[in-house]
């Protein structure tokens, strides 16, 4: 229930905004710890213009430059990802927003084009790449054909569209993109605040990108009420779990270092305990932290924009008998499950939060997540290996159906026949099943070479408490030598796997991206060649022309020869030379 | 080396198996016998063969396979258009004059007088005014007519001492009103109502005449002319403050474009105001001017409100002036105004150039912000937009900008519009501008499409290594024709027609010129190419030449032991 309470919260700031104007701007932040000193912080900014003033070019809350680019590709709905690290389920439970605004690790772009045919929607899709490239300072315009797919059910547009027959979806990703400053600052420009007032200003690329998982999202969509009047709607977030140690370490001096003798809490019961010797025991109670410590700043009052709409714009989950100290002026607001508390800022006053230490207490349940999955490539050798992938539904009770889509890269031939599947209860036992036991939908579009990538979409389901391992073999491709890029030994990065489970409000997750090594050559090859062939050829061309050209006569004909020529014509000269010399000087 | 070890075992071999007296001698060393005439020929049938092999077929190979595509261009008619010697623009003016209360003969006298006081006045050919009669439908039916620059209406008013112009604001019409005395007769050679006229008309055409000679005057093409009746001359003969500022005009304006992006910004540093009635501002202050322009340009208007816009952190912080009690911005800081690295103020997306009006609202602790000394709370960037300071009336910070409010700032954007696209100052008229306009920007796209023409000769001669792709060669006949009729229009007087073409000779020139894959070959230096070539042709080329080279040696001693026997 509780982590339900955390997305109903999520989404009752998303969705507040439909209910309370047309054309607003809404922000909100929301704080929860989570085990093992992580804090996840989720930040929100919504905006609306109306449909009419986006097509007219008026823009307010709406960035122009992104008007402009959705306008000039033709684009209706966009979403954009950036994404580091890797979401640890395992010990933070399930994803923020269920997954829906966090991207697969890289860049991930998806887009739905109103165009005539599939041709001119993909002619307009490379104009909206190469724009959001410039935007964003991301290599945003390496997403080719080879890297675009055509999902056919794996996404469903978010917004509300008149005619759906024209719109085409397109989706791209780069595993391989770094996410850094260059590309907040931009994303921050687009906030009708900046980075300067409201929650915004807690954004600081120093410690977003310091954080052990991070997520930026943009989502851009046209929402239509009943009364028939449109808006259209940007929806920014950024989404961090945050080490509250490691960020608490202040900048000038960031190593960490050992806890003086003194303060280390020791188990005294051990007989070896001494004064040199400690068995350190676990904290029990919950470490301090406060905004300005975590973030290196405060917030910097509230954006004036978002003055009356009735939600708190910071949100805390903690639960209420955890001691929080605010900042005066701020008004405090208990939400009834227990755990929230939601302050409401004032413009032009900074607010911090102040947690102290404090002796554990009940912690924010967090709930179990509905599938887990995991892929990873197997095999070894530089021609063939496998993927495995492997779906866990921790539920006792129900299954669970959901569909898997992936999208390879040319250079790694699937064989789709080897698709084997095995199943393993709780008891642990290993039962080989045919795959086709799962697998209900299959959606496979094979890859052409240096044309498009393979796209396999599977509507799946797995039984309650068990886990299914799907696994196939490919082939690895060789590249041609100036394919490669410039770290070609790295390895190819493999997209992750994006998981739609359910239907009306569905939940995704993204597996982690894969590292492909592929056989690399030497780069210094052509040269090599253009030496070594030369030389072949030089020599075999050398050794007929001078048989063929050269003058046959015997040693002592040839050393006679060249008595004469050679050494009678240079021993001539020096004696020239010698008379020469002398008789200058004889005649000085 | 090897070679040499190789001739020592073969020749032991050549010895052994010969039957040749070929004794071998330990003591006394015999240098071999002359060699026979067969093999001196074998030899030179020999390398003659591969010299043959590589002249007959290795070269044209390789130069068939390295060479690159170069369409054939038109060098010297492009070279031509350049410097001018294919077209000399003229902007002969034709402007009818309406005689409603005139009869036939004592309408066409005026207009004869006229013409004769106009031509004596004109001291640059090029620009010239022609008078014709309203009813006069001109001498050729065949051809199409020419525009009319300017409607001259002579209008009967009683009670008059001396004639009156008006020029009439919405149209391209002057009234002048003259008494039935002034009426010349039949009989006189310089009546006073034709001076009037001529001198009207004159002074209403300085400003165009001036800007267009400083045109020509500025291209090297039409300004090296040295006639007396060249754009130098008049330029000479304006007073040197018209000049100055016909120059400075012409500095500021854009370069044509067939689309000008217009991006108007409300700027404010603080989070107020954060809203404007820009829809109506747009619709009333901007639209109709476009609209007006439409024969000439394109327009798209794009509009935007950015939120804590602060200044760069090296543009100078306003001054307070105790005198005039305002936060004031030295005249040169303005450059350093805008800040460009945060200020979302990127180009619009598409062809063509943005033009680009901010409008600053200060916040209230820096208000009223103005520009020091001169107080001005506006100015223009030369060919990038416009600037409006906007300082509240009452010291209150504005929550939204209503339409009033924007009256002063729209008013001065649409005239910050017309001077950075070039339009004259004078006259007030907005017709009568935008019909200069028209010569004035065909005539400069004309020489400027002319002058890439020039560009692009010069730059297929000096670089012999780029391709011209056949779009290229395309590009520039499209260039060329076009420029052609855009002249033929010009001389005929047909201004839209000629705007139209040098319109598309200009586009198709630029495409020219900046054809992508003219570019690619420039990254592919000589030293590569000796870095391929050598490790082959060095080990292949040097025997080769050596032995053409004692073959040749060979022959010219064989030749001058014939000559001395």
């Amino acid at each position: 229930m509780t982590v339900r309470s955390l997305f109903s919260l999520l989404f009752l700031a998303a969705f507040a905004s439909f209910a309370s104007a047309t054309s607003d701007y809404h922000e909100s932040l929301v704080l929860q710890p989570l085990p093992q000193s992580a804090l996840l912080a989720s930040f929100n900014f919504q905006s609306n213009d109306s449909q009419e003033s986006f097509d007219e070019r008026h823009f307010r809350y709406f960035p122009r430059a992104l008007g402009q680019i959705l306008r000039h590709a033709n684009t209706k709905e966009l979403h954009l990802r950036f994404t580091t690290g890797r979401w640890d389920a395992e010990s933070w439970g399930p994803r923020p927003w269920n997954g829906t605004k966090e991207g697969g690790t890289g860049v991930e772009l998806w887009a739905w084009i109103d165009a005539v045919d599939d041709e001119a929607a993909f002619a307009k899709w490379i104009t909206l790449t190469q724009s959001l490239s410039g935007l964003f300072c991301a290599s945003l315009n390496f997403i080719d054909s080879t890297r675009t797919t055509r999902p056919v059910a794996s996404f469903e547009p978010a917004g509300t569209h008149a005619a759906l027959d024209n719109l085409h979806l397109l989706h791209g990703t780069l595993p391989g993109e770094v996410v850094c400053t260059e590309n907040l600052t931009p994303f921050l420009k687009l906030l009708p605040c900046k980075g300067k007032a409201g929650v915004a200003s807690l954004l600081d690329g120093h410690k977003l990108f310091d954080a052990s998982w991070q997520s930026m999202s943009v989502d851009v969509r046209p929402i239509c009420t009943e009364t028939s009047d449109c808006v259209v709607q940007i929806d920014q977030s950024v989404d961090i779990v945050l080490d509250i140690d490691r960020s608490k370490r202040p900048r000038d001096n960031p190593i960490p270092r050992p806890v003086p003798n003194e303060q280390l809490v020791c188990d005294t019961s051990k007989p070896y305990h001494s004064d040199d010797t400690c068995y350190p025991l676990e904290s029990t109670s919950e470490k301090a932290w406060g905004l300005s410590e975590v973030f290196g700043r405060s917030i910097s009052g509230s954006c004036p924009l978002t003055e009356g709409s009735a939600d708190g714009a910071v949100c805390l989950r903690v639960p209420h008998e955890r001691e929080v100290h605010a900042s005066p002026g701020a008004v405090e607001a208990r939400k009834a499950d227990g755990y929230t508390r939601c302050f409401t800022l004032e413009s032009s006053t900074p607010f911090d939060l102040m947690i102290p230490e404090q002796q554990a207490t009940a912690q924010v349940p967090l709930d179990e997540p509905v599938l887990r999955a995991e892929r990873t490539i197997v095999g070894h050798g530089q021609e063939r290996g496998g993927m495995r992938i492997i779906f866990d539904n921790p539920s006792a009770t129900n299954a669970v159906d959901f569909i898997y889509f992936e999208t390879l890269p040319w250079f790694l031939r699937p064989y789709v026949h080897t698709l084997q599947a095995t199943i393993t209860g709780r008891d642990g036992l290993r039962r080989q099943v045919p795959a086709s036991q799962f697998i209900k939908e299959t959606f496979y579009r094979p890859a052409i070479d240096r044309e498009r990538g393979t796209q396999l979409e599977l509507a799946l389901s797995v039984p309650a408490a068990s886990t299914v391992t799907l696994t196939y073999d490919f082939e690895k491709a060789i590249l041609r030598y100036t394919e490669y890029p410039p770290d070609a030994n790295r390895g190819f990065n493999v997209a992750p796997a994006v998981i739609k489970v359910g239907g009306e409000h569905p939940i995704y997750l993204r597996t982690t991206s894969l590292l492909l090594p592929l056989p690399t050559p030497d780069f210094s090859m052509p040269y090599n060649v253009i030496i070594l062939t030369s030389t072949v050829i030089a020599l075999a061309f050398g050794s007929i022309f001078n048989l063929l050209v050269r003058r046959f006569v015997t040693a002592e004909e040839a050393s006679a020869m060249r008595a004469q020529t050679l050494k009678s014509r240079l021993g001539g000269k020096i004696v020239a030379l010698r008379d020469k010399i002398r008789g200058k000087s004889k005649t000085e | 080396m090897s070679t040499k070890n190789e001739d020592l075992s073969s020749s032991q071999t050549v010895s052994a198996h010969s039957d040749h007296i070929m004794t071998v001698s330990t003591t006394s060393q015999r240098p071999p016998p002359p060699e026979k005439p067969e093999a001196i020929r074998t030899r030179f049938k020999v390398i003659a063969a591969f010299w043959a092999v590589i002249i007959f077929l290795g070269f044209p190979i390789w130069w068939k396979t390295t060479s690159i595509y170069r369409a054939s261009l038109p060098i010297p008619d492009m070279i031509d258009w350049a410097d001018g010697k294919t077209c000399r623009p003229v902007f002969p003016l034709e402007i009818r004059v309406e005689t409603p209360f005139l009869p036939e003969p004592e309408a066409q006298h005026l207009v004869r007088t006229t013409q004769h006081t106009l031509d004596d006045l004109n001291e640059f050919s090029a620009h010239h005014l022609r008078l014709k009669l309203s009813n006069d439908n001109g001498d050729d039916p065949l051809q199409e007519p020419a525009d009319t620059a300017l409607t001259v209406r002579l209008l009967l008013q009683e009670d008059l001492v001396n004639p009156k112009s008006e020029l009439q604001h919405d149209t391209t019409q002057l009234d002048v009103y003259y008494t039935p005395s002034q009426v010349p007769p039949l009989s006189s050679v310089n009546p006073p109502l034709s001076a009037y006229i001529a001198g009207e008309l004159q002074q209403l055409f300085t400003e165009e005449k001036a800007i267009i000679a400083q045109i020509l005057s500025d291209s090297p093409a039409t300004g090296a002319a040295a006639t007396s009746q060249s754009p130098s001359a008049m330029l000479s003969s304006i007073s040197p403050q018209l000049a100055e500022s016909i120059a400075k005009r012409l500095r500021r304006s854009m370069k044509y474009a067939d689309t000008y992006h217009l991006a108007f910004s409300l700027f404010t540093p603080g989070a107020e105001p954060s809203s404007w009635d820009i829809q109506a501002a747009v619709h009333e202050y901007i639209v109709p001017l476009l609209q007006a322009f439409s024969p000439i340009s394109n327009f798209t208007v794009d509009t935007q409100v950015q939120l804590y816009a602060t200044f760069a952190p090296t543009a100078p912080a306003p001054e307070y002036d105790e005198e005039h009690a305002a936060w004031t911005l030295k005249p040169e800081d303005l450059s350093a105004f805008i800040n460009a690295a945060e200020w979302p103020l990127s180009p619009s997306i598409g062809p063509g150039p943005t033009i680009n009006f901010i409008l600053y609202v200060p916040e209230a602790a820096q208000s009223p912000l103005v520009v020091k000394d001169s107080l001005a709370t506006s100015w223009v960037v030369p060919q990038w937009g416009g600037v409006f300071l906007l300082n509240p009336a009452n010291s209150t910070q504005l929550r939204h900008l209503s339409r009033e409010d924007l009256q002063t700032a729209f008013l001065t954007f649409s005239h910050q519009l017309l001077t950075l696209l070039g339009a004259p100052a004078t006259p007030a008229a907005l017709p009568f501008r935008l019909q200069t306009l028209t010569r004035i920007r065909a005539a400069s796209l004309l020489l400027s499409a002319s002058s890439t023409m020039g560009s692009l000769a010069r730059l297929t001669e000096s670089l012999p290594s780029i391709p011209i792709p056949a779009t290229v060669a395309t590009s520039v006949a499209t260039t060329l024709s076009h420029l052609t009729s855009a002249c033929e229009h010009l001389r005929r007087g047909r201004f839209q027609a000629a705007l139209a073409d040098a319109r598309v000779a200009e586009t198709a020139a630029e495409r020219s010129f900046f054809e992508k894959s003219m570019v690619g070959q420039m990254y592919f230096p000589d030293e590569h190419k000796v870095a391929v070539y050598l490790p082959l042709l060095g080990p292949i080329g040097v025997p080769l030449i050596v032995g053409l080279l004692k073959e040749v040696k060979k022959a010219i001693a064989l030749r001058k032991a014939r000559q001395v026997s």
